[in-house]
C-alpha cells in the first residue's frame, strides 16, 4: 500500500510534464487549429537551453534566477521564430500541410539538439528544493509536489485567462469561426502568435523546473507527446483543466504500471517484465478516448478554401519511369558494393513510401504507423526462418499478411476520426509496436539484430549473398537488387493505376468530402479499411524486402524519428504522386542520397541525425514555396498552363446552359 | 392512390431539446415530383438529412416497401434514395465524368479484387446517359473548379442520377441560378419526371416549385401545415399567412 502511494507520488513528475505538453497541444489547437506534434520537443529545448545557461556551455554560467528568466525570454523568442517560419506562412494551406510543418519543427529541434549536445541525456542542475518530506510513512522529494502544483496553477490561470479576458474570448471566437472573427476585426495571426508564445513560455517554465527531476533527453522528451495527446483528446482539445488532470493521472498510472512490473504476477519473459506495456496502454487509452470523444471532436471552424494537396492526373508514366528503371538496373550491376546496396535500399524505401501515397495522398488520412508495420514484417520473416524453419516464399507471405491484419485493425480502431487526427492513433500505435515488439528480447532483434536467411527458390539463392556478384566481384549480389527493382516497378504501377480506377475514384471522393461521398453510395468506412489494408500490405512488403536486403533486422531502423522523417519527406516531395514516393525513397536513410552526403559532404557518423535535420529544414523552406509538395506544385503549374492554352482555343466548357434557354 | 415509391411516416428529429421535425409524413409516387417548401428554419433540409440517414431520426422510411431505418447513408443510396446538397460538393480532384462514375459504379468484393489485380473495369453507361439527361455531355472532361455555379448544380444532379435512384431528393437545386437557368432546370426536371423519375424537391424559388411539382407539402416549425396540388396549396389561407405572406400577392399576380 505504501509502495502504491510512493509510486503515485513519483509519477507526479512525469505526469506534470505530460500535463504541460497536453496544455501546449490544447493551446496550439485553440490558437492555430493544428495538432502540434512538436509540443514535447519544445519542453526538451527549454531543458537544454536552461542547462546551457546554468552550466556555462556557451557563455559564463548564470545564476539560477537569471538563467530561468533568460530561458523563458529565449523560449518566447523561439515561439515567434517558429510562428513566423512554420505557422504563419501556412495559414491558408491545408491542415495536413500545417501538421506536417509541426512534424518538421519536431525533427528540426530534435536533430539540432542531438547534433550539438549528443544523444545521451544531460543532468541539469536542480532548480527545485532537493528536500524530502514524509507522507503517510513514505519519504518523497518535495520537488514532485511543487512541480505538480505549478502545473495545476498554470492550468487554472490559463482557464481563467480564456474564460474571463477579452484575449481569451477572442481566441475562442476565432477557433469557433475564423471568418466571423476576421470580420469582427480580430487578427488570427496575432491570436495564433500570442497563444504560441504562451504555450512556449509555459512549456519552458515546466521544462526548466522538471529538468533536474526527470533529466533532459532529446530522445525521450519529444515522445511524451503521445501520452500528452491522449490527455488532450480526453480534454476535447479545449479544456485546460481536464488536460492537466488527465496528464497527471497518466503520469501516475505509468508510474504504477512500472511498480506493477516489479511484482510477481506481472507477465514476464525469460525472467524479465514484458517490455512496452506502458506504450501499449497509452495506445489503448488513445483508442478509448477517441471512441468516447471522437465524434464530438470539434472541427475547428475555418475560413473556406482549405483542402488537401490536389491529386494531379498521372500520365505518360511509362515514358517517365523507363529511364529511371534502366538507370537503376545498370547501377545495380556496375556500381561499387555500397552504392549497389544503397540503390536497393532506395527501391525498398520507395515501396514503403508508396504506402503513404495511398493512405495520405489518395485517402487524405495521415498515418505514421507504416514503418513500424514494415519492421513487424521484417522481424516476422526473421523469426519464421530461424525458429520455425519457414522460409521463402511462405514466410514473407505470412509476414505481409500479419502486417496487413495489424494495420487494418489499427485503421478500424481509428474509424471514428478522420484526416489529421488519425496521426494521434497511428503515432501511438507505432511507438507501441516499437516498444512492445522490437524491444522485446525474444521477438525483436536485441542489440545485435535478428538474422534473416536468404530467400531461395528451387535451390537457387535469390538473396543479397547469391553467388552472382557485382561487376567488381563483391557482394551484395545484383540479383536481389534486380528482383527488388522488378517488385518496386510492379507496385509502383499498381499504385499509379489505382488512381485511375474505380477504387481510386472512391478514395479521392472520400478524401474530398466524406458526406458527399456517402450521399452517392460510397461506403466510406469500407474504402478507408481497404486503403489501410493496401498501405499496410505495401509496408509489410517493404519490411520483408528490407530484411532480405540487409540479411539482418535491427530495431533501430524502424524507430519513430525515422518514420516521421519519411512521412515528412514524402509530403514535401509530393504525397499525391507516385513519383514523390520514388524521390523520398532514394532520400531515405541508407539509400543513395544520404550515402552520397555521408561519403563526400557530411561527417561520417550521425548521418541519420543530419538527414533528419536537412529534412526538417527542407520541409519548412519547402512548405513556403510549394505548400502542396514539390512535384505536386510543379505538376499543377503544368496543368494550369495547359488549361490556359486550351482556353485560348474554343473552350470545351462553354456555358451551354445559356444556349439552352428557350426562345 | 397507387403504392408510393417513398413512404416516410412520423419523421421526427430532435437537436438537443429542440424539435426540428415533428411527425412529418411525406409520400412520393412513381414519376411524381413532390415539392417541400416552408420558411427558413422550417426543417426542409433536416427532412432530407433524416430521409437519407445523415441525422438521427424517429419514424419509418420505406422505399418500395423496404424499411431503411437501420441503414447508414451510403446503404440508403444503394437502396435507391439519392440526394443532392444545397452547396454542391463535387469531388475536386476528379473530372466531371469521374465524379459521376463514382456514383454510377457499384463496387462488389469481386470487382474490387479484380481491380486490385490490375483489371480495368469498363465505364458504366449510366455516366454518359446521366450527362445527356441534363445536357452537359460537353462538360465530361472538365474539372469542377472550371465550372460555373449553374453547371456545378447540374453536375451534382447528374451525379445523383447516375446511381439510378428510385427517388431523388434535391436540396435547393435552383439556388444560385439566374431566372433563365432555373427555367431550364425546371424543364429538365420535368422531363426526367415524365420519364418516370420520382423526386422530392426543396427550393426557395416558389414559382419554380409550383411550376415543377405535382404535389406540394408546406412545413412550418417542423410540422406539415398544408399539402396538396400546387394550385390548392397556393390558395390555402394558412400557407399564405405562415409562409407566403406578402409574397402571395405577387405570385398570384404572376400566374393570372
Amino acid at each position: 500500500m505504501q509502495n502504491i502511494l510512493l509510486f503515485s507520488i513519483l509519477g507526479l513528475a512525469s505526469g506534470a510534464i505530460i500535463a504541460t505538453i497536453a496544455i501546449g497541444v490544447v493551446l496550439s489547437w485553440r490558437g492555430s487549429g493544428t495538432i502540434n506534434i512538436a509540443a514535447g520537443a519544445v519542453v526538451m529545448v527549454a531543458g537544454y537551453i536552461f542547462w546551457c545557461l546554468r552550466t556555462g556551455y556557451f557563455a559564463p554560467a548564470l545564476m539560477m534566477v537569471p538563467a530561468v528568466l533568460l530561458t523563458l525570454v529565449l523560449m518566447a523568442l523561439l515561439a515567434v521564430v517558429v510562428e513566423v517560419v512554420a505557422v504563419k506562412p501556412l495559414r491558408t494551406a491545408s491542415p495536413l500541410a500545417r501538421l506536417v510543418a509541426s512534424i518538421g519543427v519536431l525533427l528540426l529541434f530534435q536533430a539540432a539538439v542531438q547534433l550539438v549536445f549528443g544523444t545521451a541525456p544531460v543532468d541539469s542542475p536542480a532548480v527545485l528544493s532537493a528536500e524530502v518530506v514524509e507522507v503517510v510513512g513514505v519519504t518523497v522529494p518535495i520537488a514532485h509536489f511543487i512541480l505538480a502544483g505549478v502545473v495545476v496553477v498554470l492550468a487554472l490561470a490559463l482557464s481563467m485567462l480564456y474564460r474571463f479576458t477579452r484575449f481569451g474570448l477572442a481566441t475562442r471566437a476565432a477557433s469557433e469561426n475564423e471568418r466571423s472573427a476576421i470580420l469582427a476585426g480580430l487578427s488570427p495571426d496575432s491570436l495564433s502568435l500570442a497563444n504560441s508564445v504562451i504555450a512556449y513560455v509555459v512549456a519552458g517554465l515546466v521544462g526548466v523546473l522538471a529538468a533536474s527531476v526527470v533529466g533532459v533527453s532529446a530522445s525521450t522528451l519529444p515522445l511524451l507527446i503521445v501520452p500528452a495527446l491522449a490527455a488532450a483528446l480526453l480534454a476535447n482539445f479545449t479544456s485546460f483543466g481536464i488536460a492537466c488532470a488527465a496528464g497527471l493521472a497518466i503520469g501516475i498510472g505509468e508510474s504504477l504500471l512500472f511498480y506493477a512490473s516489479t511484482q510477481s504476477w506481472f507477465p514476464t519473459q525469460d525472467g524479465f517484465a514484458l517490455p512496452g506495456m506502458q506504450q501499449v496502454a497509452e495506445f489503448f487509452l488513445i483508442v478509448i478516448a477517441l471512441w468516447w470523444r471522437g465524434s464530438s471532436l470539434p472541427q475547428r471552424g475555418e475560413t473556406a478554401g482549405r483542402s488537401l494537396p490536389p491529386v494531379p492526373r498521372q500520365e505518360r508514366l511509362v515514358r517517365r519511369a523507363a529511364p529511371v528503371v534502366l538507370a537503376c538496373a545498370v547501377a545495380l550491376v556496375v556500381l561499387p558494393s555500397d552504392f549497389r546496396q544503397a540503390v536497393t535500399t532506395g527501391l525498398v524505401a520507395t515501396v514503403l513510401c508508396l504506402s503513404f501515397v495511398v493512405i495520405m495522398g489518395y485517402v487524405g488520412q495521415l498515418s505514421v504507423v507504416q514503418l513500424a508495420l514494415a519492421g513487424l514484417g521484417a522481424f516476422t520473416v526473421s523469426r519464421l526462418g530461424t525458429e520455425f524453419g519457414i522460409g521463402f516464399p511462405l514466410g514473407p507471405i505470412i509476414a505481409i499478411a500479419l502486417a496487413t491484419v495489424l494495420g487494418v485493425a489499427i485503421g478500424a480502431a481509428a474509424l471514428r476520426v478522420r484526416g489529421i487526427t488519425l496521426v494521434v492513433v497511428t503515432l501511438a500505435a507505432a511507438i507501441a509496436i516499437e516498444q512492445f515488439v522490437f524491444a522485446n528480447a525474444r521477438w525483436g532483434g536485441g542489440q545485435t539484430g535478428a538474422p534473416v536467411e536468404s530467400p531461395t527458390l528451387f535451390g537457387v539463392n535469390l538473396g543479397a549473398d547469391a553467388s552472382f556478384p557485382g561487376l567488381n566481384g563483391t557482394l551484395p549480389s545484383p540479383l536481389f537488387g534486380l528482383l527488388a527493382l522488378v517488385g518496386t516497378v510492379v507496385l509502383y504501377a499498381f499504385v499509379a493505376n489505382l488512381r485511375r480506377g474505380d477504387l481510386g475514384r472512391r478514395m479521392l471522393a472520400v478524401r474530398s468530402n466524406e458526406r458527399a461521398a456517402a450521399a452517392v453510395g460510397v461506403n466510406v468506412r469500407a474504402v478507408k479499411i481497404v486503403a489501410f489494408g493496401i498501405a499496410s500490405a505495401l509496408a509489410g512488403t517493404a519490411g520483408v524486402m528490407y530484411a532480405y536486403n540487409y540479411s539482418t533486422v535491427s530495431a533501430g531502423s524502424y524507430g519513430i524519428a525515422i518514420a516521421l522523417t519519411l512521412v515528412a519527406s514524402v509530403y514535401v516531395l509530393g504525397v499525391t504522386l507516385v513519383q514523390g514516393a520514388v524521390l523520398a525513397g532514394f532520400g531515405a536513410i541508407g539509400a543513395v542520397v544520404p550515402l552520397i552526403l555521408q561519403k563526400w559532404v557530411l561527417p561520417q557518423d550521425q548521418i541519420s541525425i543530419w538527414v533528419q535535420l536537412i529534412i526538417g529544414v527542407g520541409l519548412l523552406v519547402q512548405l513556403k514555396l510549394f505548400p502542396d509538395g514539390l512535384l505536386v506544385g510543379m505538376e499543377l503549374k503544368k496543368e494550369r498552363r495547359a488549361e490556359h492554352k486550351a482556353q485560348s482555343e474554343p473552350s470545351v466548357v462553354s456555358p451551354r446552359v445559356e444556349e439552352g434557354v428557350p426562345a | 392512390m397507387i403504392q408510393p415509391v417513398l413512404d416516410a411516416r412520423g419523421i421526427s428529429v430532435h437537436y438537443g431539446g429542440v424539435t426540428a421535425l415533428d411527425e412529418v409524413d411525406i409520400a412520393v409516387g412513381p414519376g411524381q415530383v413532390v415539392g417541400l417548401i416552408g420558411p427558413n428554419g422550417a426543417g426542409k433540409t433536416t427532412f432530407i438529412d433524416a430521409l437519407t440517414g445523415f441525422v438521427r431520426h424517429e419514424g419509418t422510411v420505406r422505399l418500395d416497401g423496404v424499411d431503411l431505418k437501420r441503414k447508414r447513408p451510403h446503404a440508403r443510396v444503394q437502396a435507391g434514395l439519392g440526394r443532392t446538397w444545397q452547396a454542391v460538393d463535387l469531388f475536386d480532384d476528379l473530372s466531371v465524368a469521374e465524379n459521376i462514375a463514382v456514383a454510377a459504379h457499384r463496387p462488389t468484393l469481386v470487382s474490387t479484387l479484380r481491380e486490385l489485380l490490375g483489371a480495368t473495369l469498363p465505364q458504366s453507361a449510366a455516366v454518359a446517359s446521366s450527362l445527356e439527361a441534363l445536357d452537359i455531355a460537353h462538360l465530361a472532361e472538365a474539372r469542377p473548379r472550371e465550372l460555373a455555379e449553374g453547371q456545378r448544380k447540374l453536375v451534382g444532379i447528374a451525379r445523383s442520377l447516375a446511381a439510378a435512384p428510385k427517388v431523388l431528393c434535391l436540396d435547393e437545386p435552383a439556388a444560385g441560378l439566374d431566372t433563365d437557368e432555373s427555367a431550364v432546370l425546371g424543364q429538365q426536371l420535368r422531363r426526367l419526371a415524365d420519364d418516370g423519375q420520382s423526386m422530392l424537391l426543396i427550393d426557395h424559388d416558389i414559382s419554380f416549385v409550383f411550376g415543377t411539382c405535382d404535389h406540394v407539402v408546406v412545413l412550418e416549425f417542423g410540422k406539415v401545415i398544408a399539402a396538396g396540388l400546387p394550385g390548392d396549396v397556393k390558395n390555402d389561407p394558412r400557407v399564405i399567412a405562415a409562409y407566403l405572406g406578402t409574397a402571395a400577392a405577387s405570385i398570384s399576380g404572376e400566374r393570372s
